[in-house]
């Protein structure tokens, strides 16, 4: 079962063990420089206010409501973070515009063994964008539906789906227990670019922004311990944050800073170090996609605003038994 | 149930075995009461404070805000307002949930919808 708690996705399933419990978040973060640099970890600057579709369908395209799912509003040019709790292991896959943010392939709502197109919780903390490189990530970035930017777009020729989808498969129980039998497991713990002015809702897709040292892990409890059974999913639509008001009658959150601004205040950045991990290789699909700033020199568009390189003077280390710091506030 | 007063003690001094700054005068001074006033609560001299009070103690303590606003006889003014905002809705669904067990009353949840996609 899936509920919506405090801007949380929490996936339970009782049935299964009690404590078959995994929570996804959506976190705002600075959106880092698209300059081919690689940079560390940004902080988080407070969850994303998530809303259940059905409750806002009038002023939504109707596909929304058939896919159900919630509602999240982002900036056009925001980034993101997914981040993930729970110690009960999970594997999760992650896609946008029903592209895997894993391995660049279409969406299947089934696990792939090989190559891996899930990620494993809680050994992942939290997911910053497109699985590059081994150690390299390209950030997610949000921009507007059919300009050409997102992922889906450039893999497929098509605007069709937008959003994020998710879809989690629990350990089974028997494999859980035996686990828990023997070993301790660890635990983890104002960007506003003018948009046009649309009658209809903007649907924002996810597109591949600067460059990220993070490790996707390889799956080290082996494809035979998820419960291919039992799984869950959302679909995750992202609305124009200036739209958010209109559509939910909530607050239309604040914009984020610049990763300059930020820097220049002396707020940390961070690396995250797992030397008991693997990491997957990356996949050469989503290397071959442009970012967002080389496909606005492509398009002839102007060149993004705010897109300065920065050099984080102070880098938090974490390791898997702390947690990114949350709601960093300045 | 257990004393409201006594209940907080025993928390408090559970935490304070593994960490100082969990002292009658550390915790007071964090939540921003009298150390004499909190030690009244504690020995049951004084009734529960206020519900800012409460929740702030819950929240040192680690313990859950609406357990022990329920310990000390009150409910979240958050609760009461979500309830008078709809009263016979949630007044009919208390009452049919009142005996109901935990795991029959955990489902009565909303749950995100998966449609087709």
């Amino acid at each position: 079962m899936l509920e919506l708690k405090q801007d949380k996705l929490v996936f339970r399933f009782p049935e299964l063990h009690k404590h078959a419990v995994c929570s996804i978040d959506f976190q705002r973060t600075l959106r880092i420089p698209d300059d081919n640099r690689e940079y560390p970890l940004p902080p988080s600057l407070g969850r994303f206010p998530i809303e259940h579709t059905e409750d806002h369908t009038s002023g939504l395209p109707s596909r929304w409501a058939e896919h159900g799912g919630v509602l999240l509003p982002m900036y056009q040019s925001e980034a993101l973070w997914i981040n993930f709790s729970g110690g009960y292991p999970f594997a999760i896959k992650i896609a946008t515009g029903k592209i895997n943010a894993v391995t660049g392939k279409q969406w299947t709502n089934h696990l792939v063994k090989k190559p891996q197109d899930y990620l494993v919780v809680p050994d992942q903390p939290w997911l910053d964008g497109y699985c590059v490189q081994k150690g390299l990530i390209r950030q997610f970035v949000a921009m507007p539906l059919g300009d050409g930017y997102t992922a889906e777009e450039q893999l497929t020729g098509k605007a069709e789906h937008g959003g994020l989808q998710i879809v989690v498969y629990p350990m089974k129980r028997v494999h859980y227990e035996a686990m828990m039998k023997g070993q301790s497991h660890r635990n983890h713990e104002d960007l506003c670019f003018s948009v046009h002015e649309m009658s209809a809702p903007s649907e924002m897709g996810l597109a591949p922004g600067g460059l990220m040292r993070q490790e996707i892990y390889e799956d080290e409890y082996g494809f035979d311990a998820w419960d291919l059974d039992a799984s869950s999913r959302c679909f995750v639509h992202i609305l124009n944050s200036n739209q958010w008001n209109n559509v939910t009658g909530k607050p239309i959150p604040g914009s984020p800073p610049s990763a300059v601004d930020y820097t220049e205040a002396g707020l940390p950045w961070f690396e995250f170090y797992d030397d008991k991990s693997n990491p997957l290789q990356g996949s050469t699909k989503l290397a071959g996609l442009d970012s967002v700033a080389a496909k606005t020199l492509k398009l002839g568009e102007k060149p993004m605003k705010n897109n300065e390189a920065v050099t984080p003077t102070k880098i938090n280390s974490l390791g898997p038994n702390t947690a990114k710091v949350i709601d960093g506030k300045w | 149930m257990k004393a409201f007063g006594d209940h907080i003690r025993q928390v408090r001094e559970t935490l304070r075995k593994d960490n100082k700054t969990f002292s009658l005068r550390q915790v007071a001074g964090r939540i921003k009461v009298e150390p004499a006033y909190l030690s009244k609560i504690e020995r049951n001299v004084f009734p529960p404070p206020s519900e800012e009070v409460i929740l702030k103690l819950a929240n040192e303590l680690g313990l859950d805000g609406d357990v022990l606003l329920a310990m000390a006889g009150k409910l979240s003014s958050e609760l009461q307002q979500v309830i008078l905002e709809r009263p016979k809705l949630f007044a009919d669904l208390l009452r049919e949930m009142k005996s109901a067990p935990d795991h029959a009353i955990l489902r009565v949840v909303r749950e995100v919808k998966d449609g087709k996609w």
